[in-house]
Order: C-alpha cells, then sequence, then structure tokens
C-alpha cells in the first residue's frame, strides 16, 4: 500500500505520531530489560520525590516509578493491538455476511450490532470482566468481544454499496461464485477501510485497558499504566501530592492515544476519497 | 403520519430493553456459576450453601429460573446485594439522583461549550484557532478521565485546596439553611462534573464542528447572506439552528461513553452514584448489584436515546410531517 | 439617461488562478441580459460577485457600479464594504438560485424568511402591514397564501422556485439575478417560471440577469446574451443578432447543439474537448484546441470587440458572414 506510506511520512504529524507509537512499541519489547530497576521491587523509599537514583520517583511500596512506567508499556500495547485485531476480524466478518447476504442474516446480524451499539460499553466489559478471572487474556477478549459493532456498520455500510455497483452484477451474470466475488471485487475495496477504522480501534482499545485496570479488573500480576493510576490513588497519591507518581502513567497513555488517534484520523482521510475509485486485484 | 415515526421509536426503545434484561439473564447464569462465588463465602456448610442456592432460586430449571427472573425484574426486585443485605433496587434508587446530577451538569456544561467551540472552529476553518481547538479536543478524549479527574484533585484540591477532594458533602455537618445545603452539594460537584465535562467536550465539539462545516456550505446560507443579514447574524440564527439538529443524534450514540465515565470518575471522587456503587460491587464481587447496575446503566442509555429522538422529533420540521 | 448597472474588468481569482478573467458589462434599467456558457465559465462566479458575496479564497477586482432609479448617487459595489453591501443586497439587487430546495432555512417557515428579508430593509409598521405585503407577494408569484406558511420541504419544486422569486422581489430591488432557475424543473415548470420572469419583468420594470447554459432558455426571455468561455466573454449582443449571425465559432457550436423542431432528429453532437481549468496556462484565445476554424493567428490574445452595432466577439476573424466546414472540431492550428 503505497499510499500509506505516503501518509506516514507524509505530514510532520505523521512522522511524530509514529515515532512516538515506535517509542512505545520499543518500550513494550524491552521495556523490562531496559528498566533500571525490577518494577516490583520494593524498597524503603516510599513515595520519595525524583532523585538522582529515582528520575520519577518512587511508588507506596518503594518501586521505581519509571521501572513501572517502561514495563508498563507492553500491556498497553499488547492488549491494544490484540484487541482490535480481534474486533476487526468479527466486524468485518458480521458487517460482509451482513451486507452481502441480506435477508435474514442481515436483520440479525443488524439487530445485533445496533444492540452492541447502544449498549454503554464499559458497563458491559466489567461485567463480562468480572464473571471471569481478570487476566490478560480475558482482557483482550472482552474488548474484542465488544468493540466491533463500529467496525461491523462502516463494512456492512461499504458492501452494501459495493453490491450494488455493475461489477458485481455483471460477476454475477457470468456465473461467479459468492466466494469469488467477495474476494476478488468485494474485500480489495473494503480493507483499506477496515484498516483505517482498526487503528482507531487500538486507541479505543488502549483506553479501555487502562480503564478496566484502573478499577480492578486488569492481570494482577502485570504492571500497566491504568494499575498504576490505581495503587497510586488508592494509596493516597494525590493528597500526598505526589505528582511524580500520578503523572507519568497518565501522560503515557495519553500520548499513545494521541499518537494513534491523529494517524487513524489521517488514514481515514485518506481512504474515504478513494472509496470513490474500484480496484479489483 | 408525523407521530407514528415517534412510535417507531418506542417500540425500538421497548425491544432493545427486553433484548438487554434477557441478555443480562442469561449472562450471569450461563457464564458464570453463581454457586461457585457462593461457594467461596467463609465458613459455609453445604446446608447454607443449599439454603442460599433457594433463597436465589437457583436449585430450579434453568427455564423456571428465567420466568422467577423475568417477573422480578419487571417489578423491579433486583435481587440482594451480597455485600449490604440490601436490597439491590433501594441501593440504585439512592444512587441515581447523585448519578442524574453529575452526568446531568457535566453533559449540559460540556453541549454549550463544546457547540460554541465547535461552531467558533467551523467559522474559522484551517486558521490556528481552529487547529488549536482540535488539538486540545484529541488531548481530552485522549486522556483518560479519571487521570484528568485525578489532576483535577492534585491541583484544585491538594496544591491548592479550593475544593473538596471528594464525597458529595462535607460530611458530619450540620447545615444552617437547605441553600448552605446546596452549596455544599454544589462546592463538591465542581471537580467532578469538570471531569465528566472534559471527557464529553472533545466529542461534541468534533460533532458540532463537522455538522457546521456542512450547514455552512448550503445555499440557503449564501442567500440569507445575499438578503443583507450580517454574518454573525447568518451564523447564529441559521446555521447553527441547522447543525444542531445532526448533533443531537450523533451526540445521542455517545451516551455510552457517558455511564463509562460515571462509573470512573464517581469512583475517584467518591460520589455516592450508580458508578461508586458499581465499583463497589467489582470489588466484592456482588454479582446482583453488578448485574442490577448494568441493567440500570443500560436502560438509562436507552431512555436517553429515545429522549434524544424525541428531542430530534420536535426540533426538525421536516420529520414532523413526514 | 445612465446604465442601470457597469460593470468594468472584473476579475476574479483563486490564489493564482483566474476564475473571472476581465468581464465589462452593461445593463440599462428594465433591460434583460442573458448570460450563458458551460458550466465551469464563470457564470455564477461573475453574478455572486455583483453581490460581494464570493466564498473565502476568492478575490475580486474591478469596478462595479449600480444606480438605481430613484437614487442621486451610484453605488460604487467595488469599494463598499461587507458592511455597507448589508444596505445594498436585496434592496437594490437580489439573487434567486437553482435547485431551490436547499436555498430555503428548513427549518424556517416560508413566510417568517420573506419577513426577515422584508424587516432587514425596512422600517415596517404593524404585522398587519407585512403579512399583508408577504400575502401579495406570494399571490403574485402565484402561491395561495396559505402555501406561505409551510416549511420548504412541503412544498413541490416549482413552489419553491416561486417562493425564492417572492423572495427576492420583496424589498423592490431593480435588478433581480437568477442563476439556472429552471435547471431543476420539468419542461412545464420551466415554461411558467420563465413566463412568471418575464411578466413580472414588465409590471414591475425590473432588470433581471438570466443566467443558464442553456441557450434556449435565454432566447425565450432576454433582450442581449453574452456569452462565456473561460472567465471571459466571447460574443455578446442582441438575441436576434447572436441566433441570427453568431459571430463566434463558440457560440455557434453552442447554437448547434439546441435541437430545432422539424430539423434532424438525431443527437447534436457535444463539442469535443473540455473548457481550460482556471490554472491551465492557454496561449492566446482559450477556445483555440476546441475551435474548427483556429489558425495560427489565433496564438494572440483576441480582444472583445464591436464587430457590428452592438454586436461584440472575441475572435481574431469576426465579422462572420457566413460559417465555412471547419477541421472537426479540436485541435485547429499549432499546438
Amino acid at each position: 500500500m503505497s499510499g500509506a506510506r505516503e501518509i506516514l511520512l507524509g505530514s510532520w504529524r505523521a512522522r511524530i505520531s509514529l515515532g512516538v507509537i515506535g517509542l512505545f512499541v520499543f518500550l513494550a519489547i524491552f521495556g523490562t530489560l531496559l528498566a533500571p530497576y525490577d518494577p516490583d521491587a520494593s524498597s524503603l523509599d516510599l513515595l520519595e520525590p525524583p532523585t538522582w537514583s529515582h528520575p520519577l520517583g518512587t511508588t507506596e511500596n518503594g518501586a521505581d516509578v519509571l521501572s513501572q512506567v517502561m514495563a508498563g508499556a507492553r500491556v498497553s500495547i499488547l492488549v491494544g493491538f490484540a484487541a482490535a485485531i480481534i474486533s476487526a476480524v468479527i466486524g468485518s466478518v458480521v458487517g460482509l455476511a451482513s451486507g452481502y447476504f441480506g435477508g435474514w442474516t442481515d436483520r440479525i446480524l443488524d439487530s445485533l450490532e445496533n444492540w452492541f451499539l447502544v449498549i454503554p460499553t464499559l458497563p458491559l466489559m466489567i461485567v463480562l470482566a468480572r464473571i471471569w478471572n481478570p487476566s490478560l487474556l480475558v482482557l483482550i477478549a472482552v474488548i474484542g468481544l465488544t468493540s466491533w459493532a463500529g467496525t461491523g456498520r462502516i463494512v456492512r455500510a461499504q458492501v452494501l454499496t459495493l453490491r450494488e455497483r455493475a461489477f458485481v452484477e455483471r460477476a454475477r451474470a457470468l456465473g461467479a461464485r459468492d466466494r469469488y466475488i467477495i474476494k476478488t471485487h468485494i474485500l480489495p475495496n473494503t480493507l483499506p477501510l477496515i484498516f483505517a477504522n482498526t487503528v482507531l480501534i487500538v486507541a479505543v482499545a488502549i483506553l479501555s485497558e487502562a480503564a478496566l485496570s484502573f478499577l480492578g479488573l486488569g492481570d494482577p500480576t502485570r504492571i500497566s499504566w491504568g494499575t498504576m493510576i490505581e495503587n497510586a490513588f488508592d494509596s493516597g497519591a494525590p493528597s500526598e501530592g505526589a505528582w511524580w507518581y500520578l503523572i507519568p502513567p497518565g501522560l503515557c497513555i495519553t500520548l499513545l492515544v494521541l499518537a494513534i488517534a491523529t494517524l487513524g484520523y489521517l488514514f481515514e482521510e485518506y481512504v474515504n476519497p478513494r472509496l470513490q475509485e474500484v480496484t479489483t486485484i | 403520519m408525523s407521530a407514528r415515526w415517534l412510535i417507531g421509536k418506542l417500540g425500538v426503545m421497548a425491544a432493545t430493553l427486553l433484548f438487554v434484561i434477557v441478555f443480562n439473564f442469561f449472562l450471569f447464569r450461563v457464564m458464570g456459576d453463581p454457586t461457585a462465588q457462593l461457594a467461596r463465602l467463609p465458613q459455609a456448610t453445604p446446608e447454607e450453601i443449599d439454603k442460599l442456592k433457594a433463597d436465589y432460586g437457583l436449585d430450579k430449571s434453568l427455564g423456571g429460573q428465567f420466568v422467577d427472573y423475568m417477573g422480578d425484574t419487571l417489578t423491579l426486585d433486583l435481587g440482594i446485594s451480597q455485600r449490604s443485605r440490601e436490597p439491590v433496587w433501594d441501593e440504585i434508587k439512592d444512587a441515581i439522583p447523585w448519578t442524574l446530577l453529575l452526568v446531568g451538569t457535566g453533559t449540559l456544561i460540556a453541549t454549550i461549550i463544546g457547540s460554541w467551540m465547535g461552531v467558533a472552529a467551523a467559522t474559522r476553518r484551517g486558521t490556528r484557532t481552529d487547529d488549536g481547538l482540535l488539538g486540545f479536543s484529541l488531548f481530552t478524549y485522549a486522556a483518560p478521565e479519571y487521570w484528568l479527574g485525578i489532576l483535577l484533585i492534585l491541583v484544585f484540591a491538594v496544591w491548592i485546596p479550593i475544593f473538596p477532594a471528594g464525597l458529595q458533602m462535607s460530611p458530619g455537618v450540620e447545615f444552617s439553611s437547605w441553600w448552605a445545603e446546596v452549596t455544599d452539594v454544589l462546592d463538591h460537584l465542581i471537580l467532578p462534573a469538570t471531569a465528566m465535562t472534559l471527557l464529553l467536550l472533545g466529542q461534541y465539539f468534533l460533532i458540532m464542528r463537522s455538522s457546521m462545516v456542512d450547514v455552512l456550505t448550503e445555499d440557503f446560507v449564501v442567500v440569507k447572506r445575499a438578503t443583507g443579514l450580517p454574518w454573525h447574524r447568518v451564523v447564529r440564527s441559521h446555521a447553527v439552528p441547522n447543525a444542531l439538529l445532526p448533533l443531537v443524534t450523533i451526540a445521542a450514540i455517545q451516551f455510552g461513553l457517558v455511564a463509562g465515565g460515571a462509573i470512573t470518575i464517581e469512583t475517584i471522587f467518591s460520589w455516592p452514584g450508580l458508578g461508586e456503587l458499581n465499583f463497589a460491587a467489582i470489588n466484592d464481587k456482588d454479582f446482583p448489584v453488578l448485574q442490577g447496575t448494568f441493567l440500570v446503566f443500560s436502560a438509562g442509555v436507552i431512555l436517553a436515546n429515545f429522549l434524544a429522538d424525541c428531542l430530534y422529533f420536535y426540533l426538525d420540521p421536516r420529520v414532523q410531517s413526514r | 439617461m445612465s446604465a442601470l448597472l457597469e460593470v468594468g474588468d472584473l476579475r476574479v481569482t483563486h490564489g493564482e488562478n483566474p476564475i473571472v478573467d476581465g468581464v465589462d458589462l452593461t445593463l440599462n434599467q428594465g433591460e434583460a441580459l442573458g448570460l450563458a456558457g458551460e458550466s465551469g465559465c464563470g457564470k455564477t462566479t461573475t453574478a455572486l460577485s455583483l453581490m460581494k458575496l464570493l466564498p473565502d479564497g476568492l478575490s475580486q477586482s474591478g469596478k462595479i457600479t449600480l444606480r438605481p432609479q430613484g437614487l442621486e448617487e451610484p453605488i460604487n459595489i467595488d469599494r463598499r464594504t461587507e458592511r455597507g453591501m448589508g444596505l445594498v443586497r436585496w434592496r437594490h439587487i437580489s439573487l434567486v438560485f437553482q435547485g431551490a430546495m436547499n436555498s430555503l432555512d428548513p427549518v424556517q417557515r416560508v413566510d417568517a424568511q420573506i419577513d426577515e428579508a422584508i424587516r432587514l430593509h425596512e422600517r415596517v409598521g404593524s404585522s398587519k402591514e407585512v403579512r399583508a405585503r408577504i400575502d401579495e407577494l406570494l399571490e403574485t408569484v402565484g402561491i395561495t397564501p396559505a402555501l406561505g406558511h409551510r416549511y420548504a420541504h412541503q412544498l413541490s419544486g416549482g413552489q419553491r422556485q416561486r417562493v425564492m422569486i417572492a423572495l427576492a422581489l420583496a424589498c423592490r430591488p431593480s435588478l433581480v439575478i437568477a442563476d439556472e432557475p429552471t435547471t431543476a424543473l420539468d419542461v412545464v415548470m420551466q415554461a411558467q417560471v420563465l413566463q412568471l420572469l418575464e411578466q413580472l419583468r414588465e409590471r414591475l420594470g425590473l432588470a433581471l440577469i438570466l443566467i443558464s447554459h442553456d441557450l434556449g432558455v435565454l432566447a425565450e426571455t432576454c433582450d442581449r446574451i453574452a456569452v462565456m468561455y473561460a472567465g471571459r466573454i466571447v460574443e455578446s449582443g442582441s438575441v436576434e443578432a447572436i441566433f441570427g449571425s453568431p459571430q463566434h465559432p463558440y457560440t455557434k457550436r453552442l447554437l448547434e447543439t439546441l435541437p430545432v423542431i422539424g430539423g434532424s432528429r438525431g443527437l447534436s453532437a457535444p463539442i469535443a474537448g473540455a473548457p481550460p481549468d482556471p490554472g491551465e496556462s492557454v496561449e492566446g484565445c482559450r477556445f483555440r484546441p476546441r475551435c474548427p476554424y483556429a489558425k495560427d493567428e489565433c496564438l494572440k490574445d483576441p480582444p472583445l470587440r464591436e464587430v457590428a452595432p452592438a454586436h461584440a466577439s472575441a475572435c481574431h476573424f469576426a465579422p462572420w458572414s457566413e460559417w465555412p466546414a471547419g477541421n472537426g472540431d479540436g485541435g485547429g492550428g499549432a499546438p
């Protein structure tokens, strides 16, 4: 996708966003190795402000905030991307089936989709996450299973438009089977849309993971930015004025989501006019 | 007939609500066996477990349980809280007004400021004002609302102690008058409402901006200007009213965001609404309360959507004569 | 008697690109001028610039002077500020757009829109007076006053167009600009609206600038016609002169595309090629790439000059007494 490359390297916004995402992905992979301390290691310096040995200060257990921040990147990146992919797959399949086959399939799937769109997402995620025992896998599953409706609706709309186009009718008249039509005509014209949308879903997924972790439904064996905020808040960091503990995790979430959302909107802008042009493999 | 459109929406609302109630049932019965949770109660003998099972109706068949559940729910019997042993509905009933206060205030202010920002950005498209506003709203979108809430506490309740850091009222205080009590609540409302506003501001801004940009390309805007109407009046009296219409519909889709925000923000500020109830239930694994609050949140969002539809019906003459 | 409207060297640019490239127009009281040409030739832009209604990003220059009857001082539109224009718009010049679906505020009742326009320019007495005036306006255009209380979407296309005309007349202007007023209507409605415009012209002594890509429409209502191409006027003259003896190859081709009763039944061939983009620079005559009569001389910019009494053309080879067979469309002469 040469178009993607021209967006990514085009504006300064895109380049900075890419850089930020790259940084966090790097931390996700190497964060625990490069962290100056073991993120869980406690010490006697409880809730200390930043010093040379602890550039971002310490937590209520004496753990190094910087190390926790670095280690926390992994959960956000992992859950964010994995959940978004699951959501994209479910949404695309539902949207495709709904838009292409129409009839009862459409009626049922579309109602299901609308229902998921109306239901408040976080309360639903909370309920699902609480039924099962909290872990990384549960988080990914819960977020993935509840965030697909947006993609589904977009895909369905696109497939509906494509289905009416002359080239699809022609293909059918020539005796092409559904699977062929979907593969060669529908999919190539829908994938860019799905891609652009999925990028934005990653941002939403990261925010969802952080919220769930903050509420205590995160993986207890791992540090994540959400759990950091939770721990900080629970241990009275606000009243202690422990800004070094409170600001970094939230800032990381904000920056990462900002970067992803910026790229997502750029892709979306790019994809939209292109939707008028139609391609076949 | 105009009313048919409205009745149609009412029907959709009822159907969606019904589906939520049914979903709620299967969610808890089928996906997680409450008996397992009950078994974790300390020192529960098998007889006690059996008795609890009977109390919760878990000894009946699935079909029987479903009928019981439907009957109970529709009469607002949402079970007993595992933690407090109080009826779930009573706890919810007391919490709803507080959540409405928080959510209502936040939504109102966010709508007003967001719309105003949206108009400002749309009429200055491409300028630095527009870019600045877009950047600001993107930031409030990306920043977790509970984190912003905590920062608000840090700055305005700890460092510069102007506002209280939590609760809805000063505890243990005798109020000299009704008015004093109200001002105390308002004082406690400011920080959480600000967090709620920040959560929604970006969304409403973007929607209004996009809507205004579309409206400003319409022919009638040129015609109004051609009649000699000064530009600020064209914007205020003609463009904005038309741009508000899509805002109502699209903003309604965002109501789920409000519910999520209520949970996290009330948690931060110990605000005694549905959100805090939900949060406590998470920690206690209090499933009846979790189930109940989920139901009420969903019902609230569905109802809000319907009210938005009603508002749209009232505002748009094109729908009224369909 | 001095002219009602005088336009001198009107230019509209989009950054570097010229949209309207030096247009001169004169219109007398009560006269009807037709502005003809393909889409994108700058006719609508010219019309909007007369009222200084151009969108941001377009800048205009050139002299525009309006001398409505009864006013001592002429109105120098080009020198007016936005606030100053507020007094001129609708009071002296008004506008009728095509496709009136979106030309009326969808959430405001139709009579309220006329009311608003009137109140902007006149100190009105009682609301009963205004009401009576609105009703009269609606009746003039053939709309029963009761319909005035409706919203735009509750009226048919033809009704909406009439309401637009009533609105345009609300402040009794001297000049009305109608931009493709019949394009969105069927043939029957088209005839009715044109007839209405003609009647109003006679009754109220209105001057009219009628813009259309359809020369046939212009022939019915206008006294004079100006043909535009790529931002310039390439020919102007009386209706009889233009139709009877066109003096520019573009006009000739436009006339050929009109179906003639009794003529051959086939679809006439469209003019090959397309007008140049505003950004494209063309050497010499803008029409040269599509002109069947183009020669080397056409690489020089042809000025608009009088080739017969009150008949001007921007073709080097005008006056044309007869039209020889050309080289087919397009590509005549050196590239």
